[in-house]
């Protein structure tokens, strides 16, 4: 299957302000002055945000190669580790996935630190972390639907770079996409541009099981999916 | 003068800017650390007492505050303005040579890395903390890192990456400096950096939080 792209509109994205607040540190039913003024502009600018947007590459050509944590994909072997694969397993096909939330975001960000305005700037930086993933959460569940229509289910995502599966593997896997696929570009070091980009795999069959991430045993303490939501 | 000068130390440390700002809500409408540096400056203290007995007093608690989890990001941004506001008064001084500062520290994400806030809030901090700042920006190699490095000879180098993949660029970086001059100390920080990669490629400090990194600057300046 070719890739698809999603465009997601900026207004399509519910940013909470609660998780903003959790993420800053600070209690959501009391916002003190200046952080509310500054959340609510902050939230109020992603009407701004033209390219958010993502896409998939869906292959039945898979094989999941547990005990080597192994996938192979069309022939590709991406050794994305024992628990990702074993997260996979039983899985008929797999959706490769790039998503980003645009250059926009991070471009502000740095204008308003560079401004000198810092909470501001660092407002907007989380807001372009929470816009990527929102984008992502919107674009995972439109696979679900689709895939739920033909009898199927999917797993959670999992990414380079997290769960011990090495982050230059993205080589490996923007290799299915055409140059530039909405708009990222993956550096020689494997970095992702614009920033505020993720890219990753989600497992597609009809007994495939939604497990969240496996994190008790895991020493990054502070990695973004610990423990966390992704119970779509 | 030393009330000011506390006054000042407890702007910095709560993020007091000036008398318009509104934060925080207990000193809203009263002097901040704009006013009350300009105001310590009128009354004859000198650019390195404010430094050394309010900016640099308000700035460690912020980052003992920072490191043990009791403040933020957002909070140590406040503070970190407040005393850029002290700042803009006292840096003409220090420009002129009639002030000193505790040393010079160079600091850049190294080659192949765009991630800055990590590396921004390093810079603040030791700013804070009494040091001249030199911020390389993003995506820094080698070459420039030693560029700065011989016009500064003593000042520490400082080298953030985000990625793994970006992390082991700082060994090049790492080599070039210490080949140059074995005496370069080089600090290392970031989210995938760790005690053993530190060892690994020699560099002389990984941290994983600004606070260390000052403690360690401190100690050599002294
Ligand atoms: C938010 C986030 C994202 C966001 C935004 C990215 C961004 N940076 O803007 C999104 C969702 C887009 C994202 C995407 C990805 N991410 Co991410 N992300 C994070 C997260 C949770 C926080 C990063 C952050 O902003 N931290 C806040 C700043 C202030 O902290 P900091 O930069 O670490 O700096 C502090 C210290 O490290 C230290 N420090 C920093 N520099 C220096 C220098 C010196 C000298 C010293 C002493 C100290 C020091 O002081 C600073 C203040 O305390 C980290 C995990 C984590 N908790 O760090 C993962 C993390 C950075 N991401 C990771 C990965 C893998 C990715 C992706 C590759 C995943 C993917 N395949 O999609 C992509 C890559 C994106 C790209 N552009 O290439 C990994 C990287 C490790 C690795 N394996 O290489 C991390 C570490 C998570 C993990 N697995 O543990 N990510
Ligand atoms: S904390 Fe959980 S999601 Fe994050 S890298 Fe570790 S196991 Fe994976």
């Amino acid at each position: 299957m070719e890739v698809s792209i999603t465009e997601v509109g900026p207004g399509d994205i519910d940013i909470d302000p609660a998780v903003l607040c959790g993420l800053m540190g600070i209690d959501p039913d009391d916002i003190p002055e200046p952080y509310s003024g500054i959340i609510q502009r902050e939230l109020d600018e992603i009407k701004n945000y033209p390219n958010i947007k993502g896409g998939f590459k869906i292959s039945g050509n898979i094989d999941i190669l547990s005990p080597k944590g192994v996938l192979s994909y069309e022939g590709v072997e991406f050794g994305a580790g024992k628990q990702v694969v074993d997260n996979l397993s039983n899985s008929e096909m797999a959706a490769l996935y790039i998503c980003t939330a645009g250059e926009e975001v991070s471009r502000r960000s740095k204008e308003l630190m560079g401004q000198g305005n810092l909470l501001e700037g660092y407002v907007t930086d989380l807001v372009g972390s929470l816009l990527v993933e929102g984008a992502m959460d919107i674009l995972h569940e439109k696979l679900r639907n689709e895939m739920e229509s033909k009898g199927l289910r999917v797993t959670n995502r999992y990414s380079p770079g997290y769960c011990n599966w090495n982050v230059d593997e993205q080589h490996k896997l923007f290799s299915f996409f055409p140059e530039g696929f909405c708009g990222v570009r993956l550096s020689e070091s494997a970095l992702m541009n614009p920033i505020k980009s993720v890219s990753g795999v989600i497992g597609i069959g009809k007994e495939v099981k939604f497990n969240k991430y496996i994190c008790h045993a895991c020493s990054s303490v502070n990695c973004i999916y610990r423990n966390i939501k992704h119970a779509v | 003068m030393e009330e000011l000068l506390k006054q000042i130390a407890h702007c910095v440390e709560f993020g007091k800017i000036n008398q318009a700002s509104p934060y925080p809500p207990d000193l809203k409408g009263k002097d901040g650390a704009d006013e009350l540096t300009k105001k310590a400056l009128d009354q004859g203290a000198t650019a390195e007492e404010i430094l050394t007995n309010a900016l640099i007093v308000g700035m460690g608690k912020v980052g003992v505050k920072f490191r043990e989890n009791k403040v933020f990001v957002p909070q140590v941004l406040m503070s970190a303005k407040a005393m850029s506001a002290a700042m803009a008064h006292l840096k003409p001084l220090f420009a002129s040579g009639a002030a000193k500062r505790k040393g010079t520290f160079i600091i850049g994400t190294v080659q192949g890395d765009l991630h800055d806030i990590g590396k921004n809030l390093v810079s603040m901090m030791v700013e804070g903390n009494g040091y001249e700042v030199i911020d390389l920006g993003v995506d820094v190699n080698a070459d420039t890192f030693l560029t700065e490095a011989e016009k500064y000879p003593h000042a520490v180098i400082g080298l953030s990456a985000l990625l793994t993949t970006t992390m082991v660029n700082m060994e090049n970086i790492v080599n070039a400096l210490k080949e140059k001059n074995p005496e370069t100390k080089v600090c290392i920080g970031g989210a995938p950096v760790t005690q053993d990669f530190c060892n690994k490629i020699n560099a002389d400090l990984y941290s994983p939080d600004p606070q260390g990194l000052v403690e360690y600057l401190d100690k050599l300046a002294s």
